[in-house]
């Protein structure tokens, strides 16, 4: 219910997007419909029907059990918790410090690459590689390589930089989330890259050209010509990212700390828990992060027209 | 309730009588169940025969899941044509969510789920939500082998097995420590909290609800609240509470002494003997045994590796399998629960190169060439002398307790509220 959740933001984010630059072929309505019909039923049976029966049990209502009454009382419980700040302060600290670095590098790499142009197609392979590594296959290589008794510190102490390997900084189940930053920036880099390098290539040199006969320097050229050209992409994949990144859970559950926790691991955490009372309450936090998914691509779709507008009034 | 009802009312209203038509399925469904009887040995043997037995167990012991797939799966093709499937989780109380998920679906035949290895609260929430099959112990031949006078094996954390499981193995909590490391370790839950203070970062112990980890608080629990058979009888909710609030107070206190400050915990016992191989704690400690000699066996402990239990005892327990009430193939799965209690499987099971888990089988009812079998065992370098352990159990607490505690760890000791 939950990745069902995460997922339909995403999707809109991208169509959205996609539908930035219009090709100008209208498709009559008869066809469209047979063509997103499929789709549509599948996301609607399984995603609304999943959260329809999710706000159901967040209500209380578990008629196996004998509680057949609706109440908002799990809502509430959760909502005057005072983990719950701090979970979402965390969560959302995790989430945007990922999707920014991920987001400055993607830019720099991604404008790297259109100037290589001949050897970016090899590049592009390799950028393809982390796009197929599962996030969990991430996540364990670097609890190997970073933990205090990980490979890292073990080369070097062995190599004699290190004390001893126990003076290793914290990099996993730290204060700061450095392992889970780490899984998620490198993870994203290559997806944000190639969304980016597919609208560098197709903008072509001609504006950046006519840019410098008129005597732009290369900075004027970037923040004038090509950051107005990427910003919906940039901001579109972006907000994928973020939003996948708020809602998931396997790498904060193996790299995270004991307490506090995400959003996500605490969902689960309470929905497993021994105590089947609390599974509405695991539920109705997992229903606060898709809220706050579908709040945060609302917004961010919202400020993307207004860009949009006004660059057409002008 | 009554207001509540109304709300359902308003809302189902105009498709009540579609509702009424599923409530009788229902209830027609549930009445099908009553009158489902448990199968008799002799009808499970037969009809078990070519079937699978999907087992959901906890897969974190390499030694347990090579036992499993390896000999039990083999002796259990050519004995009775099953084939048992194991499926690893992390911890059976997602199998038991499951279970209530099936059951509130009203998928009651067909679940995917034959087998679980279970105990403790886990049990008491199936009997409490009724996902039990059974009961079917009882009619199991070789429950005979097992003495069931034994107040470990008839409760389980405090709850009456009542033939609801079956018995496989007991397990008792030890203290694992390198010799080379710690040439005399601290033999008592008071000379351990002393040490770890004096010795600050050295100690961990999984976050519960771990089970390891919450076996830990449960001996601290005893160390301060009073003598462990004083909490199998009658106690008040406030005495509970006291003894409670003073196990908290006694962590809370050790937090800053613990491995990297009592910031994070280990989240698994694995994970807990890694950092003990890797010399990043002093100490580990199992719900088992004999797992620091199959540890060292695999390699992964030093041969210096040593166990000890405390002077006071150590919390010991039985563990059990259980059919889901909604099991495919329960025939199976109950040909199965008997096989794991065959002397051979369960002598197989104690050699420290398989597993080195205890019998649960009581030795004293064996046939007397079984009994010397059993007597021939050699133990691994690091498992104590069965006498010296068995002067050392201390019974579980009841599950209420134990739930008590880890509640109470989750919010005073770890969010210190």
């Amino acid at each position: 219910m939950g990745d069902a959740g995460i997922e339909e933001p995403m999707m809109n984010g991208s169509r959205a997007s996609g539908t930035a630059v219009p090709d100008g072929r209208p498709v009559p309505a008869g066809r469209l419909v047979i063509l997103l019909g499929p789709a549509v039923l599948v996301v609607g049976l399984l995603f609304v029907g999943g959260l329809v029966l999710g706000v159901l049990q967040a209500l209380g209502y578990a008629p196996g059990q004998g509680a057949a009454s609706l109440t908002v009382e799990h809502f509430r419980r959760v909502l005057v918790d005072p983990e719950l700040f701090t979970s979402f302060a965390l969560t959302f600290y995790i989430a945007a410090t990922s999707t920014i670095i991920a987001g400055l590098v993607s830019v720099a790499l991604a404008l790297t690459l259109v100037s290589l142009e001949s050897r970016s197609r090899m590049v592009s392979f390799l950028l393809q590689i982390p796009l197929t590594v599962p996030h969990l296959v991430i996540a364990i290589a670097v609890l190997f390589l970073l933990t205090p008794s990980g490979l890292v510190a073990r080369a070097l102490s062995s190599l004699g930089l290190l004390a001893e390997a126990a003076s290793f900084p914290l990099l996993v189940n730290d204060r700061f989330g450095i392992g889970i930053l780490a899984v998620y920036v490198w993870k994203e880099i290559p997806f944000i890259t190639l969304m980016l390098l597919a609208v560098l290539k197709n903008m072509g040199k001609e504006l950046l050209e006519a840019g410098a006969t008129l005597r732009a320097n290369a900075r004027q050229r970037f923040f004038h010509i090509t950051l107005p050209i990427i910003t919906p992409v940039l901001a579109a994949s972006g907000l994928i990212v973020f939003a996948f990144t708020f809602g998931a859970f396997e790498v904060p559950y193996l790299l995270g700390r004991t307490h506090p926790l995400l959003l996500p691991v605490w969902s689960y955490r309470t929905y497993s828990d021994i105590d089947l009372l609390a599974r509405p309450e695991g539920i109705a936090i997992g229903l606060l992060i898709a809220a706050i998914i579908i709040i945060a691509v609302g917004c961010s779709q919202m400020v993307l027209t207004l860009v949009r507008y006004r660059e057409g009034e002008r | 309730m009554s207001n509540g009802f109304s709300t359902i009312r308003e809302i189902f209203g105009r498709r009540l009588p579609w509702w009424v038509g599923l409530s009788l399925l229902l209830v027609g469904l549930v009445v099908e169940q009553a009158w489902a009887q448990v199968l008799t040995w002799d009808e499970a043997v037969v009809e078990a025969r070519g079937q699978t037995v999907d087992w959901y167990m906890w897969g974190g012991s390499p030694a347990v899941n090579a036992y499993v797939n390896g000999y039990l799966a083999r002796e259990l093709k050519a004995r009775y044509d099953i084939t048992l499937r194991q499926v690893p989780v992390k911890d059976i109380a997602e199998v038991v969510s499951k279970l209530v998920v099936e059951k509130q679906a009203g998928k009651d035949s067909g679940g995917s789920v034959d087998l679980m290895w279970i105990n403790g609260e886990n049990f008491r929430t199936c009997i409490r939500h009724n996902l039990l099959y059974g009961p079917f112990a009882d009619l199991l031949p070789n429950q005979h082998y097992v003495d069931w006078s034994s107040p470990t094996v008839a409760n389980d954390f405090g709850t009456p097995v009542e033939g609801m499981e079956s018995p496989w193995g007991s397990a008792q909590v030890v203290m694992i420590y390198d010799a080379a490391r710690i040439p005399e370790p601290p033999r008592s839950m008071q000379a351990l909290l002393d040490w770890i203070k004096a010795n600050p970062g050295r100690f961990s112990y999984p976050a519960p609800p771990d089970f390891t980890g919450s076996v830990f608080i449960r001996h601290i629990f005893y160390h301060v609240g009073g003598p462990a058979e004083w909490w199998q009888g009658d106690y008040t909710e406030a005495e509970l509470q006291a003894a409670a609030d003073a196990t908290f107070e006694v962590l809370r206190d050790l937090r800053p002494s613990l491995w990297r400050g009592g910031s994070t915990y280990p989240d698994s016992p694995v994970r807990m003997n890694t950092l003990f191989a890797d010399g990043e704690i002093d100490f580990s400690f199992s719900y088992h045994q004999g797992e620091a000699s199959r540890a060292i066996h695999d390699g992964l402990f030093p041969e210096t590796v040593r166990t000890f239990v405390f002077n006071e005892g150590t919390i010991a327990n039985t563990h059990f399998v259980a059919i889901p009430f909604n099991a495919r193939d329960k025939a199976a799965a109950m040909v199965v629960a008997d096989f794991l209690l065959f002397p051979e499987a369960q002598r197989e099971k104690a050699v420290p190169e398989v597993w080195g888990d205890f019998p649960v089988i009581s030795r004293d009812r064996l046939p007397p060439e079984w009994q010397q079998r059993f007597a021939d065992l050699k133990r691994g370098p690091a498992t104590l002398e069965d006498s010296v352990l068995q002067s050392h159990q201390l019974p579980e607490p009841p599950s209420e307790i134990l739930i008590h505690l880890e509640q109470g760890w989750e919010m005073q000791v770890l969010k210190n509220r």
